[in-house]
């Protein structure tokens, strides 16, 4: 058969699809579970803390550097109400620099740090990526509040108790 | 003397440049043409250039696969497989079986992916501007999928020294047994559509011809190779991991020319599709990681290991000290290599066939440039 | 007189300005179907369901900065779109809708639309010389020789549909195939009007002198803004003409199947066959790759110009031992079947070969083992 008449059934075949556009931004499509977002930091809402030491495991391992962090005594631990000695101070992120490898949230020994679904940061200032502690914070909740989060060990002792 | 020598005539010299819709990325090609015939050719590259072999030098192995994904940017956990094998062969890890697979799949669904990019261009190169859509529809279909394995669209890092990151979700196989049909369906539209039309195939046969001799001294790999009739393939010649489990066909062309290596790349995802579906039946369970430390210290020593890419022969030469950053690592890319080869295609060739030629190799500016 | 003539500059700016609205909705449809046929959905922000695109579109180009290259001959660049354009509108005076509602009608109008219709060809030159850009010189040559050679096989087969009714007046032709449009009785004669049509206006396949992908981006390459604008809109004037001369050479116009004696419904039906025939030259584009700029002048010449003389001999015969009319249909069918079939073979055979065979063939050619790569 001519094999450019052939051509043309393909593509008016295609009229009868339906269309797989997706109007952005009015409709947002989906991201998948395990979508690696921008990182954010996780707060610990029992002991009214954010659950990063600033130990800066992350800040070193970044192959990109584009993390700074602070630590300092924890004030809760001399009161006695939480367990962690040394408490975050300052933290900075720069967006714009970070690639969302992923490496930090491997690396973190105290489920501090996870890969929000965030990932549209567009800013009208220059160098306006640099996020700080109180909106790294505030993404964190937000992230924890859509997923349902909990903490890697309560994650493994779950798994580890429904296969007992 | 002859009329052409009386006449004295200048050769025009044709600039396409950087920024070119029909270019693939970053790259200058400049043609001197005579009339409508191309004398000569003298690609420039560079654009692209990122200082990847340095920058790992200086970090640790657990960060340069984020340097890899970005290579060649189409086939990601293909060069992310390489670089993790050159590190486990130093080491001489075992990677478990279950990784392999993992890895296996993700790798031959990304062959599909790259495939279906290059369908899409080269279709769009020709002039006709239906296949791109149909190709990115089934491609966002596999990159769904590599979001919800791997958590990244394009960008993974999911590969590690020893196996992968972490376990598959529990819809894996599903989700991909669901996505293979409609991919099915699209390559066979593709023959409908592309393959053997009648205004394509005149635009690219005996186009850009080159024979397997040339091909194999200018080291032109790949399904470019495969095109010209010469019958390597890196799975099948020198199978790594478990590629010696599964049974598949090497597409050969028969001339060498533009068509031909449209033609192979297309049944080479068929090839891959049948090689997903037989590593999905196969898997097992098990764990997915090799027992290693934290941070890998390959021994002192150095190795080249090389594996099939979509787009040739890609190989990684590591040399360890026994730090935990490599020595020195160096890259041999498959597009960079491919490209020696364009002068020759193009000696007669028309201006219009320039692009074309340009499109059937298949390049990635990620990896020419690195 | 002055009547008349009030009459004729009403009848005139009517046809422009409906001329103008017909290109706003082509390039709605344009884009539209085009999406369609891509599983995307098209202009939808500007105005309801992206109505209103066109108009955004022209506003945009007509705000735009017209930049006029220094070392450019001033009085031919200026003088490009107009050559290309006023010629597109000039062959409509005497295209009818209706039976009374052409501008003017003339007794030689098929004549008068296809000398016409070629003087845009000059312009085109024009504006590739006038840009003073190597490519454009090259551009506004290639069209040139593209547009010169596709006008033949549309003059042949103009003139095959003349022998039929023996005059060469549109509304007469349309009355003429009040029983059987002449696409039933010479469907040679369609494929060569339609193919050449496709390749006159410039539109995929045959599109490489204003491809973006190609090298050379063609005789419009310094023109921006209104110039262009004038540019764009001669180009859709143009595929409109010929869509509408295919719906009234061949289709029947208003008078197949049945004849409206209402005007406007005349309209409608005639506009309505037009669109039709749009939407197959838009088909043509979203399925087809473009051919090479030396194998579409060797496609006029070695398959257009025959076959449109073989339309003329076959017609020919048919008029002259004045046969039933159905002896021209089945030769006109016999002739395009075989060229598509022989067209089809031709260009295919090498590609279409067993999966043994290839890789017999693959096996002869390389000369290279596995082994010698090391």
């Amino acid at each position: 058969m001519f094999a450019s008449i052939k051509g043309l059934l393909v593509t008016v075949s295609h009229i009868f699809k339906k269309p797989v556009t997706a109007q952005y931004p009015k409709q947002h499509l989906p991201v998948q579970e395990r979508y690696m977002g921008f990182p954010v930091l996780m707060w610990d809402y029992q002991v009214v803390e954010p659950y990063c030491t600033g130990c800066m495991v992350c800040v070193r391992n970044c192959p990109t550097g584009c993390m700074s962090a602070q630590m300092i005594d924890n004030p809760l631990f001399k009161e006695g109400k939480s367990k962690r000695r040394k408490i975050i101070e300052s933290f900075e992120i720069n967006y714009g620099r970070c690639i969302l490898c992923g490496i930090c949230v491997e690396v973190c020994n105290f489920d501090a740090i996870e890969m929000s679904h965030q990932h549209e940061l567009s800013v009208v200032v220059r160098n306006g990526n640099r996020t700080n502690l109180q909106d790294l914070l505030a993404m964190g909740k937000a992230y924890q509040q859509e997923v349902g989060w909990k903490p890697k060990s309560e994650r493994e002792g779950a798994k580890q108790e429904a296969t007992a | 003397m002859t009329v052409e020598q009386q006449l004295d005539s200048l050769e025009l010299m044709v600039n396409v440049g950087p920024q070119h819709p029909a270019t693939h990325g970053v790259f200058r090609m400049v043609l001197w043409i005579d009339g409508e015939r191309i004398v000569d050719v003298e690609p420039h590259i560079g654009y692209l250039h990122r200082g990847t072999e340095k920058i790992c030098e200086n970090e640790q192995y657990s960060q340069i696969i984020t340097l890899f994904d970005r290579l060649d940017y189409i086939a990601n956990f293909n060069n992310e497989w390489v670089v993790c094998m050159a590190a486990e062969k130093l080491m001489s890890t075992e990677v478990p079986d279950r990784a392999q697979y993992i890895r296996t799949i993700l790798c031959e669904l990304n062959r599909i992916a790259s495939h279906l990019l290059f369908y899409g261009t080269f279709a769009l190169d020709a002039g006709a501007m239906s296949p791109v859509m149909y190709a990115f529809r089934e491609r966002e279909r596999i990159q769904q999928i590599f979001e919800a394995t791997s958590g990244a669209r394009l960008m993974h890092n999911y590969f590690r020294i020893g196996g992968v990151k972490e376990d598959v979700p529990a819809d894996f196989v599903q989700r991909i047994t669901a996505a293979l049909d409609p991919i099915k369906a699209t390559i066979e539209e593709a023959d409908r559509l592309v393959t053997f039309n009648e205004v394509f195939l005149a635009r690219s046969r005996d186009v850009g011809t080159i024979d397997g001799k040339t091909a194999v001294a200018l080291g032109f790999t790949g399904p470019n190779m495969r095109a010209s009739g010469v019958d390597f393939d890196v799975r099948r010649a020198a199978p790594y991991a478990i590629y010696d489990r599964f049974d598949f066909n090497v597409p050969l062309g028969d001339r060498g020319d533009c068509w031909d290596r449209f033609w192979v790349r297309i049944r080479e995802m068929e090839e891959s599709v049948k090689i997903v579906e037989q590593a999905l039946k196969q898997m097992q369970e098990g764990p997915i990681m090799a027992p290693t430390r934290r941070i890998s210290r390959p021994p002192k020593g150095e190795v080249y290991v090389h594996a099939e890419n979509p787009r040739g022969d890609f190989g990684v030469y590591l040399v360890s000290n026994g730090g935990d950053r490599p020595y020195r690592l160096k890259i041999r890319p498959p597009s960079f290599c491919n490209l020696m080869s364009l002068k020759h295609m193009m000696r007669d060739a028309y201006v219009a066939d320039a692009i074309m030629i340009l499109g059937s190799i298949d390049i990635v500016l990620g990896e020419v440039d690195r | 007189m002055v009547a008349e003539l009030c009459v004729i500059a009403t009848k005139l700016v009517v046809l422009v300005t409906s001329l103008t609205l017909v290109v706003l909705s082509m390039v709605w449809i344009e884009r539209k179907f085009l999406a369609r046929l891509q599983e995307r959905l098209g202009p939808t922000v500007v105005g309801p369901f992206g109505l209103l695109q066109p108009v955004a579109d022209a506003l945009k180009l007509l705000v735009k900065e017209d930049l006029i290259p220094a070392l450019s001959d001033k009085l031919l660049f200026w003088l490009a779109p107009i050559v290309v354009f006023v010629p597109s509108y000039l062959v409509w005076v005497t295209i009818p809708f209706a039976r009374t509602t052409a501008v003017r009608n003339l007794e030689t109008g098929l004549f008068y639309i296809t000398a016409f219709s070629v003087l845009s060809i000059v312009g085109l030159v024009m504006a590739g010389w006038g840009s003073a850009n190597k490519y454009a010189i090259l551009g506004g040559l290639r069209s040139a020789a593209q547009l010169i050679s596709y006008e033949i096989p549309i003059i042949m087969v103009v003139i095959a549909v003349v022998m039929l009714p023996q005059s060469m007046n549109l509304v007469t032709i349309v009355q003429d195939q009040r029983t059987i449009p002449y696409a039933a009785l010479q469907p040679l004669g369609l494929m060569v009007f339609l193919i050449a049509g496709v390749a006159e206006v410039g539109r995929t396949p045959f599109d490489i002198y204003v491809a973006e992908s190609e090298v050379m981006g063609g005789p419009f390459i310094e023109y921006s803004g209104a110039h262009w604008a004038v540019f764009f809109l001669a180009e859709y004037v143009n595929t409109f003409t010929i869509a509408v001369m295919v719906a009234l050479l061949f289709l029947g116009g208003w008078s197949f199947p049945f004849m409206p004696d209402v005007a406007w419904l005349s309209f409608l039906w005639v506009a309505l066959k037009a669109y039709l025939v749009f939407l197959v030259i838009l088909w043509f584009r979203g399925t087809f790759p473009r051919l090479r700029i030396d194998q579409l002048m060797s496609f006029a010449w070695k398959v257009m110009i025959p076959l449109s003389f073989v339309n003329l001999v076959t017609t020919g015969v048919y008029l002259f031992y004045g046969w039933p009319k159905w002896t021209l249909t089945l030769m006109s069918l016999a002739v395009t079947v075989a060229v598509i079939y022989i067209i089809y073979r031709r260009m295919t055979w090498s590609a279409r070969v067993t999966a043994e065979e290839r890789l017999a063939r693959a096996r002869a050619y390389k000369r290279v083992e596995a082994t010698d790569v090391r």
